[in-house]
């Protein structure tokens, strides 16, 4: 199969963060120390070879970047400094890029102008509706367990329903990404034919890998696959509870410590802020290889997510103590940090990768089942 | 030329921090003033990966002529030619100054590059205007170093009626040259084409060897210097020992071979190996019992010659005076333990190339059988040949070499001694199957490609791809590579695996250097005036180098520069007069020459 040669294509990676474009001499040491990398998914050398030589097909079809956790063990030995998972990790911007038909993804990773911008007027409009449009009066009267009646100011029914408008939003753009990303990975390849079977049976495994991160765990530090999943399973749960289960959730009892609510939110907000200050102490102390370079996305999302827990616990700390000023104006702070975060991350930047890692491996083990396994080495 | 102004002068650095600094402002100060610049136009103005930033930059200064300087100046010297015929000027006229082989000269390296930077603007050779002073020479020649090349320089230099100084740090000449098993391409046996040459050193009547001894400071000027020698005490008398051996017999202490590159054991009273030149013992200080305590003196009582063993011979400080100084100081092996990833030093079958060629060597520890390494009582491993022979071998090349956590530049010998190493291993155990893992393939000299064809068609297999690390699995070495070209991933076992280690400068290259006065270049290696046509001579008058030292090479570059090396320095005693050092020419004097012609 030939395809042109994009000679543009450095220059147009480069925007989605500063690498190493031209130090590779091509020796193979970060793809023969990657533990990750296997058999018909060579990475990272490979992906590099696509971006240096304009291969721009070769690399758009590829699902190799995410299946990278990041380690770093590669930039570490790699002899020529060419920071090969950092190459990774830009590639990953660069794809979502790819996969998002709305080309805002591009415009939000080239530009934090954009960025910043859209945060800001989604984080307006917020502030507008709850805050100025709303009709409802502040309620000065406690409950009888002297807590504040948040329904009473923001109705439950009204809440859930622009949840669900924000979710099935968000998750129509995210669903038809990740269509285009199976089109290009799987579809186009044609040295591949999947049966449906196979998507049946490699099912399983996307939940597995959703659940456990269990690839992660292969890399060498552990430690870091730990909070990891912990920001992931806490983020999981406090979007569950926010969005489908809204009304059981959110409401103007106060729970007692063992009663699942209260668990439920108290382990997903320790798991937030576990695995947000390691990453973000990591990054300001640029610890370790992987959290050497910072992209301005990083940090956005960091800073968001940080700000949505924090003000969700002050929600809480408020409410059950009665003060209700506080409770209603934290409350509005929070629905203008998350409701742009979730806006812009999940189907646009850095949070995508919580659909687009799970579905590579499937795609990825699709693709694997669909071709006879390679000759083993010979010894 | 002076009145009208038509030059244009282009800083060109690698190192934008360089533009930052004091010295480029005192250069850049000190170009703008000459006579004839138009304008002077620094690297960071132009980016050099976008050659049409260069052309508008130049475009804008409209110079007639141009001056690049810098380092490697060189790489832009075709874009600049072609804004110049772009723009209606001759293209011909651009002149290079490269100061990068000024590396190390501290005070001097300011002065050196101004008066480079006038000849040129002035459209002058740096030849023509850094004339050394001259000096009458001393009929003495220093040879600092006893490897091949310090060998090859001194024969060329006492053939010619001239007396040498060959100075030696250990107990014998030879080198790492008589470590090694085979020489490429021509797989001659490294021993029998050097012995004979060691014998000629050993008993020449114009060579006086001095083993065991050090340079510890130089003083004086070109054609006149005063050096000053540590002799260790060798507590054995080179003129009466026989060479009977029974001294190491009898004496009971050991300590690991240097010569065979502590595989095995020696004794504290030794001879390096058994064609050391001079085929005399010695004693090891560090081991033996009577240095230590006073209590032992066995050989004493052993030995056969009256007076021949001294134990309490003390070092001596002599001084000698040389009108000239080779050094030919060669290299030290890369230490294969600061690559963790490959195991050496944790798995006993990882082996550096080095302990490989004594392995593989018919005067080795094993006597020339491949076989694994095995402890003795102490528990050290060594060679003793009384275990297995590998069925797999894996090679890997470029250990700290072409690597920015250790040494960016190629060692240059590796690849072909590497595949040497594979023919040595198919010629001894014809069953075995040899993994050869290189970056890329520099087989680079005369016959070069040749050999590696033909190592190909033994069978060794050669992959493209660094092995990234070793491991152990079952009990068996286990090589974790990306196969390139086959685009697959290779875990290979193997029972035994080779590090191709590259060459370092010698610790002590620094503490030479500053004592005689040369410079280094950033690796560490001395420096030489010109890296194209003068490979052997230092800024500093009557002080050449050669071989390792100055540079990686293999055997027949580093014969070729010890003989260049010593041209030169019979070139000064057949004239009777030496040329001074070139960092010793002032910048008054150089622009006095500039005015002149």
């Amino acid at each position: 199969m030939s395809q042109r040669v994009d000679q543009s294509l450095v220059r147009e990676v480069e925007k989605f963060g500063k690498g190493s474009w031209n130090e590779c001499f091509h020796c193979g040491n970060c793809t023969a120390i990657c533990p990750l990398t296997e058999e018909g998914f060579l990475f990272p050398r490979k992906s590099y070879r696509a971006m240096q030589m304009g291969l721009k097909q070769t690399l758009a079809s590829g699902l190799e970047p995410w299946l990278c956790y990041y380690c770093g063990d590669c930039s570490t030995s790699c002899p020529r400094d060419a920071n090969p998972g950092e190459t990774m990790m830009i590639l990953r911007r660069y794809l979502t890029s790819v996969y998002d038909w709305t080309g805002l993804s591009k415009k939000f990773y080239t530009s934090h102008w954009w960025e910043f911008i859209f945060v800001l007027i989604l984080a307006v409009i917020m502030v507008i509706l709850f805050g100025f449009i709303n009709p409802n009066p502040v309620d000065y009267t406690l409950t009888a367990e002297g807590s504040v009646r948040i329904n009473a100011m923001f109705p439950i029914k009204w809440v859930e329903l622009g949840d669900w408008a924000m979710a099935i939003l968000v998750a129509s753009l995210l669903i038809s990404n990740i269509l285009r990303m199976w089109y290009k990975t799987v579809i186009q390849d044609k040295s591949v034919k999947v049966s449906l079977f196979s998507y049946i049976r490699e099912f399983y495994l996307l939940v597995v890998h959703f659940i456990t991160q269990k690839r992660f765990s292969k890399c060498e530090d552990k430690n870091y696959w730990l909070s990891h999943w912990f920001l992931m399973t806490g983020y999981s749960i406090m979007f569950a509870v926010i969005v489908v289960w809204l009304p059981w959730f959110q409401t103007e009892k106060v729970y007692l410590w063992y009663e699942p609510q209260r668990l439920l939110g108290y382990y997903a907000t320790f798991g937030l802020l576990f695995g947000l200050i390691v990453a973000g102490v990591g990054r300001i102390r640029k610890k370790g290889v992987k959290f050497r370079f910072s992209h301005i996305s990083d940090w956005l999302f960091i800073v968001m997510l940080f700000l949505t827990t924090v003000t969700g616990i002050l929600v809480h700390i408020f409410r059950i103590n009665g003060m209700v000023e506080a409770t209603y104006i934290s409350y509005i702070v929070h629905m203008a940090v998350l409701v742009p975060m979730v806006i812009v991350e999940v189907p646009f930047s850095k949070w995508s990768h919580l659909a687009y890692r799970p579905f590579a491996v499937y795609f990825a083990n699709l693709k694997k089942s669909g071709q006879p396994v390679k000759a083993s080495v010979q010894s | 030329m002076a009145g009208d102004k038509t030059t244009g002068i282009i800083f060109y650095h690698p190192d934008a921090a360089f533009y930052q600094s004091d010295a480029y402002a005192a250069i850049r100060d000190y170009a703008a003033g000459l006579p004839g610049v138009r304008s002077v136009i620094d690297g960071l103005e132009v980016d050099l990966s976008c050659l049409d930033t260069l052309a508008s930059v130049i475009k804008k200064h409209d110079p007639a002529r141009v001056v690049i300087a810098g380092v490697m100046p060189g790489l832009i010297k075709s874009a600049v030619a072609r804004v110049l015929s772009e723009t209606g000027k001759d293209p011909g006229n651009i002149r290079l100054v490269d100061w990068s082989v000024l590396h190390g000269l501290n005070g001097q390296w300011l002065e050196l590059t101004k008066a480079m930077l006038a000849s040129a603007v002035a459209g002058m050779m740096p030849e023509e205007c850094l004339i050394p002073s001259r000096h009458p020479v001393h009929p003495d020649t220093l040879v600092i170093g006893g490897g091949i090349a310090g060998i090859q320089a001194s024969l060329e230099v006492a053939d010619a009626g001239r007396n040498v100084i060959l100075v030696e740090k250990s107990g014998t000449i030879g080198g790492h040259m008589a470590m090694f098993d085979k020489t490429f391409p021509t797989l001659d046996c490294a021993a029998c084409i050097l012995t004979p040459k060691m014998v000629e050193v050993g008993q020449h009547s114009m060579i006086d060897l001095l083993t065991c001894t050090e340079v510890e400071a130089v003083t004086g000027v070109p054609g006149d210097y005063t050096v000053s020698l540590l002799k260790r005490a060798r507590r054995v008398n080179l003129a009466t020992c026989i060479g009977c051996g029974t001294c190491a017999e009898k004496c009971p202490r050991t300590a690991p071979s240097e010569f065979d590159a502590l595989t095995t054991h020696r004794k504290a009273i030794y001879i390096p190996f058994p064609q050391a030149v001079p085929n005399k013992y010695l004693i090891d200080p560090a081991h033996c019992t009577y240095v230590e305590n006073g209590k032992c003196g066995v050989c004493v009582k052993v030995c056969p010659v009256p007076d021949c063993i001294n134990l309490d011979e003390k070092d001596q400080r002599t001084e000698i005076k040389v009108g000239n100084i080779i050094v030919a100081t060669g290299f030290q092996v890369f230490d294969a333990a600061r690559v963790p990833q490959y195991g050496y030093g944790k798995f006993p079958n990882v082996l550096t190339s080095l302990e490989f060629e004594r392995l593989v060597n018919a005067a080795g520890p094993t006597g020339g059988n491949i076989t694994f390494r095995s402890q003795d009582k102490k528990g050290n491993w060594i060679f003793k040949g009384d275990s297995d022979t590998p069925s797999r071998v894996g090679i890997i090349h470029c250990v700290g070499s072409r690597d920015e956590n250790h040494h960016p530049y190629c060692s240059k010998v590796c690849c072909m001694y590497s595949l040497k190493l594979a023919h040595l291993v198919k010629e001894k155990l014809p069953q075995a199957s040899v993994y050869e893992y290189f970056i890329d393939m520099r087989a680079f000299g005369k016959g070069y490609e040749e050999f590696y064809e033909r190592i190909k068609e033994e069978g060794v297999h050669i992959i493209r791809g660094r092995t990234a690390k070793v491991e152990e699995r079952n009990g068996k070495l286990m090589m974790r590579s990306e196969d390139i070209l086959n685009d697959r991933l290779i875990e290979q076992e193997v029972d035994m695996v080779i590090l191709a280690v590259g060459l370092e400068p010698r610790e002590d290259a620094a503490a030479l250097a500053a004592s005689l006065g040369i410079s280094r270049s950033n690796d560490g290696w001395f420096a030489e005036t010109n890296r194209c046509l003068e490979p052997s001579t230092t800024f500093t008058g009557g002080i050449s180098i050669a071989g390792v030292c100055q540079g990686p090479k293999d055997i027949p570059d580093t014969v070729a520069q010890a003989s260049a090396a010593a041209a030169r320095v019979l070139q000064s005693l057949v004239s009777g007069e030496i040329a001074g050092s070139i960092k010793a020419v002032g910048l008054q004097t150089v622009e006095d020459q500039i005015k002149n012609k």
